[in-house]
């Protein structure tokens, strides 16, 4: 019989973790997709803008880089770009940002639709890019952009006069979409929602603490998967459930023995910069194969905010991984890398970010120092496909791991 | 003296910053490096300092690939590449602002790569308008002027600062006339260049004094005939193998938008009672760049007026290779120079560049095309 035979897949059970959280992303975009239908505003929204606002006021927002990251990782990043670059824009810009100007100019993307916006919520303490990204749509589609500057921080502590500024640009974006949108603050439903997005952010940071064990009792490719909620939803009651659902498990594997990471985990590495979405699965499998557990990344660390009240949640938006100065920035990777007994580097140098590539290789020479543990880099794009060498991955991540074995007393 | 003579002074400035870096440093004085786009320039100059610019050079890079990769632009990796090599040697600190995120990467690797020149930074404000925004423009301000006297042992005072501020104004106005002068004269374009280039490393009432003379002598001089009218747009324009081809080709440039060049004079400091909220108030007017937040693309129209407004016929972009804040400009001006009749031209350059036979060819190809 020449008949494949396709083994089927498990029914996922709807009380776990993984299942819970891949609705609430899906449910993120089709609410504001039913939103736009019923003739709500719809806003796109930076990754890092403080969504407490929009949650807040009760607005419905998108996040393009969610959704370009979406589409690259189920083969759309190509496709898209060259919609973009046949518009002019180069091929050295983002590529999430490429993909977003295809998609306003295309209004579709099988891999991931989303409604077009009726205002823009930029924020630039992830980058500059995203300024100049959000111009650009906000003159093409006439529509107004909230933008809430937070300088990249050349000092270890964020300053007073820094936190002033923020939070007076925080009010005035408050108050501009009020007047646009017809919604009101209020004070007790800020409060609600600040305790919800602190308790996702606590389990969130919790669960990805729990890489602690060796083995660790996850996969650290799960928590890219899983991020996808705390950049969309971490305001919302349900992204805190799921993500104290998360921990009890990660808890309940450790206490049984038993881990995502499907293979014998033989060594343990911090990965550095964002996933290679068009290529997550060569990625991935470049590790699991050879038994490494990318067990912690300071990328996951970045969407969990934990403040107390409204100036406190200023000072946080502040202290995210693309805003912090090389000092402080590589002392959080070296207490990540001690914390889960990381015994090797692995640096995405990724084309599509100047900012996290600009001074990473002198940041991860200085945590491998510290941490005595060596550093290797492959070149690589968060979502252009084009910018990525199967072969020089190998070879790297090969070398990686020879000398960690050698480390341990190997050969 | 002569337009020549005049040109040629300024010509020499141009090419041997180093020589001007010694000769300030013989004279007793100390020099604070000032890197794109902008700085409190008027600070330094009140201290007693002088601000220099530094903004890569055309040649090879070696020692930066050990903290830049390939992609960032080579203005950075140059302006990184001299430091680590000495060439700044005798400098007393850099300032460097955070416009763009390379810029917030070079201030990070030049406190490892350059230890013996301390880096100072500079945070403006995006939302630079609002009263808040002047707040803090001004609380980075008195950052830099702290660092200062501690890098340099020099004081500040808002009277110096006052005489400063003026005598920016100065070098503005005349800056500003010259543009306006050159579009009409008979200038090659390598040599309007060495005007704008010179003056990132003289003082400014040194180049104020040269490039007045300049102005009357060019005023009564020939002007130019027959040639095909550009705005230039860009970060840079300084290369003399590229700019030579303007002039081969009968190119005259008439107006430009460059960060090197005339972006650096369109915004005087106002006459305000205290001279540090004046010169925050200047960053709060200043408009039209690629690097200051702008959500209606004024840049775009400011370009369009101008090029209008000198009879361009046509715009050149000189797009800095991984300039990602340019290359999202480009398009929205690709497309108002089309709905606007006037030709436009995007040429890639590098501080890398050897070969510019690509560009020569696409030059003559514009100018064939009117």
């Amino acid at each position: 019989m020449g008949e494949e035979v396709k083994k089927s897949r498990p029914a996922p059970d709807p009380n776990s973790a993984k299942f819970k959280l891949g609705q609430i992303a899906a449910k993120a975009y089709s609410d504001a997709m039913e939103a736009k239908a019923r003739g709500e505003m719809v806003g796109w929204c930076a990754s890092n803008f403080p969504v407490e606002i929009p949650e807040t006021l009760g607005l419905y927002v998108c996040y393009p880089e969610n959704q370009a990251a979406g589409i690259a990782a189920r083969g759309g990043g190509e496709r898209m770009c060259n919609i973009s670059e046949g518009e002019g824009y180069s091929n050295d810009i983002c590529a999430y940002a490429r993909i977003s100007l295809a998609y306003m100019k295309a209004k579709e993307a099988p891999e991931q639709n989303m409604p077009l916006p009726d205002f823009v919520l930029c924020c630039n303490n992830i980058c500059n890019c995203m300024i100049k990204w959000y111009e650009n749509i906000a003159k093409e589609l006439d529509i107004p952009m909230i933008m809430i500057d937070i300088p990249f921080n050349p000092d270890y502590e964020v300053s007073d006069a820094e936190v002033e500024y923020i939070k007076a640009q925080f009010w005035d974006a408050i108050h501009q979409l009020e007047e646009y949108t017809g919604k009101k603050w209020s004070d007790e439903r800020f409060k609600e929602v600040m305790e919800i997005s602190g308790r996702s952010s606590r389990a969130w940071i919790e669960a990805a603490s729990q890489a602690k064990y060796v083995p660790s009792p996850f996969n650290g490719f799960d928590l890219l998967n899983h991020m996808a909620v705390m950049v969309t939803a971490r305001g919302k009651a349900e992204a805190a459930e799921a993500m104290e659902t998360l921990l009890k498990e990660y808890k309940e594997n450790h206490e049984k023995g038993v881990s995502t990471f499907r293979a014998e985990e033989k060594y343990r590495i911090m990965f550095e910069g964002i996933a290679c979405w068009p290529w997550l699965r060569v990625t991935s499998t470049g590790l699991k194969s050879r038994g490494i557990n990318m067990v912690t990344t300071i990328y996951a660390d970045a969407f969990g905010y934990i403040y107390e009240d409204f100036d406190g949640m200023c000072r946080a938006y502040a202290n995210v991984p693309n805003a912090m100065n090389l000092e402080h920035a590589r002392d959080k990777r070296i207490k990540l890398c001690r914390d889960n007994s990381v015994e090797g580097v692995l640096v995405h140098t990724n084309r599509s970010c100047k900012l996290w590539s600009g001074f990473m290789p002198e940041m991860s020479r200085q945590i491998g120092e510290a941490c005595g543990i060596p550093v290797a880099s492959f070149d690589g794009d968060q979502a252009d496909p084009r910018n990525f060498s199967e072969a020089q991955y190998d070879t790297r991540v090969q070398g990686l791991m020879e000398i960690m074995e050698a480390n341990k007393g190997g050969n | 003296m002569a337009v020549n003579e005049l040109l040629a002074q300024l010509h020499e400035v141009a090419a041997s910053p180093k020589k001007q870096l010694d000769k300030y440093l013989k004279e007793g004085k100390k020099v604070v490096a000032v890197t794109p786009v902008y700085t409190p320039q008027e600070i330094i100059h009140s201290m007693g300092l002088v601000p220099m610019g530094v903004w890569g050079a055309d040649m090879e890079i070696n020692e930066a690939k050990k903290y830049y990769p390939a992609f960032i632009c080579s203005i950075m990796q140059t302006v990184l590449e001299l430091g680590i090599k000495g060439e700044y040697e005798g400098v007393s600190a850099i300032v460097i602002p955070s416009l763009c995120d390379s810029l917030k990467t070079l201030g990070q690797n030049w406190k490892y790569a350059v230890k013996d020149i301390p880096f100072i930074p500079m945070t403006y404000p995006q939302n630079r308008k609002p009263a808040y925004g002047i707040k803090f423009t001004k609380a980075g301000y008195e950052r830099v002027i702290r660092d200062l006297e501690v890098a340099t042992g020099a004081h500040f005072s808002e009277f110096a600062l006052a005489e400063s501020n003026k005598i920016y104004n100065e070098h503005n106005a005349v800056m500003r006339e010259f543009a306006e002068i050159a579009a009409e004269a008979e200038i090659t374009a390598v040599q309007r260049s060495d005007v704008f280039k010179s003056a990132w490393f003289m003082l400014p009432e040194e180049h104020t004094a040269i490039v007045r003379k300049l102005n009357e002598e060019l005023k009564n001089g020939p002007k130019a005939e027959g040639k095909l009218k550009v705005l230039v747009t860009g970060i840079l324009a300084d290369s003399p193998n590229l700019l030579k081809t303007f002039d081969e080709n009968g190119i005259k440039i008439v107006a430009d938008d460059v960060a090197h060049e005339s972006r650096q004079y369109r915004t005087d400091v106002p006459d305000m009672e205290n001279p540090v909220d004046a010169l925050a108030q200047k960053f709060a007017d200043m408009d039209n760049c690629t690097l200051l937040y702008d959500r209606d693309k004024k840049r775009v129209d400011y370009i369009i007026e101008q090029a209008k407004k000198h009879d361009a016929k046509g715009v050149i972009v000189l797009m800095t290779k991984f300039c990602d804040p340019e290359e999202f400009d480009y398009v929205p001006i690709k497309r108002a120079c089309d709905a606007a009749g006037l030709m436009h031209l995007n040429i890639e350059v590098d501080r890398q560049m050897v070969n510019y036979e690509q560009a020569h060819t696409m030059i003559q190809a514009f100018k064939e095309m009117f």
